[in-house]
């Protein structure tokens, strides 16, 4: 007979959100909803009536993990709909920038697994903060890593955490010789540690495959060679940046996509009958408790031709460069080839840029009510934001981050797992929840209407 | 290095109606030239993952937080805190990766100050953008401080700020000041 066992809050990412698992007499789940819980802002209903060179910074504002994804989409939204074309050495600033900050999100989300995992050859489950070797040295260059991103980010965007130096219609400076040449010394340095990190991780990540079981919480728990394998599609919108035009990028098209409400796809109303005080931390939500993902949700579910999407690292891979790897090992394995990539690109998009060339477009129109969107490849994934622009004031605006994409995937990707692997596989998409939250409310001909607060 | 001897993070949310002071007082500061060992940046949510786990106490010597704080004042005043006076979790990295907070991790390395003022109103989670009048009008009074527990004389701005004080009063137009 089925059991309901509930973790929340869930650790080890940003915002708040919960594992509702129904789980069967060996405790392997049959449905998995995993939803965020934190409660739904309406940044988009703030945005409308604000100029186009406000909303950016208010899109920057809604996450502290991702303000520069949602800066750059929220821009290149604004400019889509008023059909300004940036120069191309602010698309190189640009680029620069969010590969800085993707870079320092993959250092970032190992810390974040690496207490899941094991050191290869031992029983020694990680812990990122010993002071002992061989975790130290790594640690240490986790830090570099993050360090080099962020000082690259600081250069290029003016600021290493809301950057301040992107405009509508481009950048609002060029930088130097000096800082081009530093940005470089940086990326080289940082190439040799990405490849260094890419290359431990992935050996940590294969002895997990590996195993035969692992430990949660003191539990010996088998561990499924198909952990986290769900069958759902990919979307990614550009291997690396992203895009704002369909022409330029077929794989995002705002007619297929569709939003529907999370009573319709989450479970109802259920009573906890498994509880397990080991878990870690603190154990699992006590036996009798009333849960009810349905209303307890904050995001809708996003479908893309009628179904949930993955996106993040593996699917820009799967999209862009034949990676076929399925399960959470899969995601976790992409996300580290990203790191090298990071630099590659990142050296070319330096090689392009002429810091003398002009950042700021010639003619900035004030928009007429078209509608544009732009989508930008966050370290987590697809980060989708539309807007409508007339007369220099913003008339409609939505974004469409990349773990409201998710949830459902992931929830999918539940099945056939021991409970107690439910946060590995969430892990896995590195989630970030607090921005995940917003409804968007479709007619009944799949056109976007307002957004509308869940009651 | 990303973080140099000094550093004074502007935390909180402009979403969220005075959430938004740390923002606000650093949004502030950037008109004034600051020596090359000081760096003033707008942490928004980010503090903790993004500044306060990468600093190098070999390099950065001194960390202001700039942040509102109910400790029960009348909105404006402003106070300064010590690590040991915070509540557990108020700067608790949003991962969670780890029950000890970071500040917790430097703060024997690392002198830190909290500068924390009263807020009038906190949105969350609904959003509202704009301090209250209260909030808006202890930024001045907040430089001031912060540049004195950074060691930098600005003259000109001290006077400046000096001069808001109202006439036959100890109290400044925000508000009393309350060192602890």
């Amino acid at each position: 007979m089925s059991k309901v066992v509930e973790i929340s809050p869930t650790t080890r990412h940003e915002g708040h959100s919960k594992l509702v698992l129904k789980v069967n007499d060996q405790g392997i789940i049959e449905t998995g909803n995993w939803c965020s819980i934190t409660p739904v802002r309406g940044v988009e209903k703030l945005a409308v009536g604000k100029t186009p060179e406000q909303v950016p910074k208010i899109a920057s504002r809604v996450c502290g993990i991702c303000p520069i994804a949602h800066n750059l989409a929220a821009t290149e939204a604004m400019e889509a709909s008023i059909k300004c074309e940036i120069p191309k050495d602010a698309k190189m600033l640009r680029h620069i920038l969010q590969l800085a900050n993707r870079l320092h999100s993959i250092a970032l989300h190992d810390i974040l697994i690496l207490p899941d995992l094991y050191l290869p050859g031992t029983e020694i489950q990680i812990n990122p903060f010993t002071a002992e070797e061989p975790v130290r040295t790594v640690a240490k260059r986790i830090q570099r890593l993050r360090e080099i991103g962020q000082t690259i980010g600081q250069i290029a965007g003016g600021d290493c955490i809301h950057p301040r130096n992107t405009r509508v219609g481009g950048m609002y400076r060029n930088c130097s010789e000096t800082a081009k040449i530093k940005m470089y010394d940086l990326a080289k340095e940082g190439l040799v540690l990405a490849k260094a990190q890419m290359d431990l991780m992935i050996a940590i990540l294969r002895n997990y495959q590996a195993r035969e079981s692992v430990s949660v919480g003191g539990m010996k728990v088998a561990l499924p060679k198909t952990l986290g394998y769900h069958n759902q599609g990919y979307l990614a919108t550009h291997a690396f940046y992203g895009s704002s035009s369909l022409d330029e990028c077929p794989s995002w098209d705002i007619d297929r996509f569709k939003e529907v409400r999370p009573w319709d796809w989450y479970m109802g109303e259920m009573e906890i009958s498994l509880e397990e005080p080991k878990y870690p931390v603190g154990g699992t939500t006590k036996l009798g408790t009333k849960v009810n993902p349905q209303m307890e949700a904050c995001t809708g579910i996003p479908m893309y031709d009628g179904q949930p999407v993955e996106v993040g690292p593996r699917a820009r891979l799967v999209t862009y460069k034949h990676f076929d790897e399925k399960g959470t090992q899969g995601q976790n394995v992409a996300r580290e080839m990203e790191y090298q990539d990071c630099f590659y690109e990142m050296i070319d998009c330096l090689d392009a840029l002429n810091t003398t060339g002009k950042v700021v477009a010639d003619y900035i129109p004030d928009g007429d009510g078209s509608l544009g969107w732009a989508s930008n490849e966050a370290p987590r994934g697809t980060d989708v934001h539309i807007a409508r622009v007339k007369d220099w004031k913003v008339q409609y605006y939505s974004m469409l981050v990349p773990t409201t994409w998710n949830f459902a995937t992931c929830s999918a990707a539940l099945k056939g797992a021991p409970w107690q692997l439910a946060e590995v596989i969430m892990r896995g998409y590195d989630p970030c929840v607090s921005c995940a939250t917003h409804m968007i409310v479709v007619d009944e001909d799949n056109k976007l209407v307002a957004q509308k607060l869940i009651q | 290095m990303l973080y140099p001897e000094i550093v004074v993070a502007g935390c909180g949310n402009p979403l969220f109606a005075d959430d938004g002071f740390g923002p606000a007082v650093i949004d502030e500061m950037e008109k004034l030239s600051l020596p090359d060992n000081v760096l003033i940046v707008d942490a928004g949510l980010g503090g903790p993952h993004f500044i306060f786990t990468l600093l190098d106490p070999e390099v950065t010597k001194k960390l202001v937080i700039v942040d509102i704080a109910d400790y029960g004042a009348e909105p404006g005043s402003i106070t300064k805190l010590r690590v040991e006076d915070l509540p557990p979790g108020s700067y608790r990295d949003a991962h969670s990766w780890d029950l000890a907070e970071p500040l917790q991790r430097i703060k024997d390395r690392i002198e830190i100050t909290v500068i924390g003022c009263q807020p009038a109103r906190v949105t969350s989670p609904e959003f509202e953008i704009g301090l209250s009048d209260e909030v808006q009008k202890a930024i001045p009074k907040t430089i001031r401080v912060i540049l004195e527990t950074i060691g930098v004389d600005y003259g000109t701005t001290i006077k400046c700020i000096q001069e808001e004080r109202q006439p036959g009063t100890a109290k400044t137009s925000c508000g009393s000041l309350k060192i602890s």
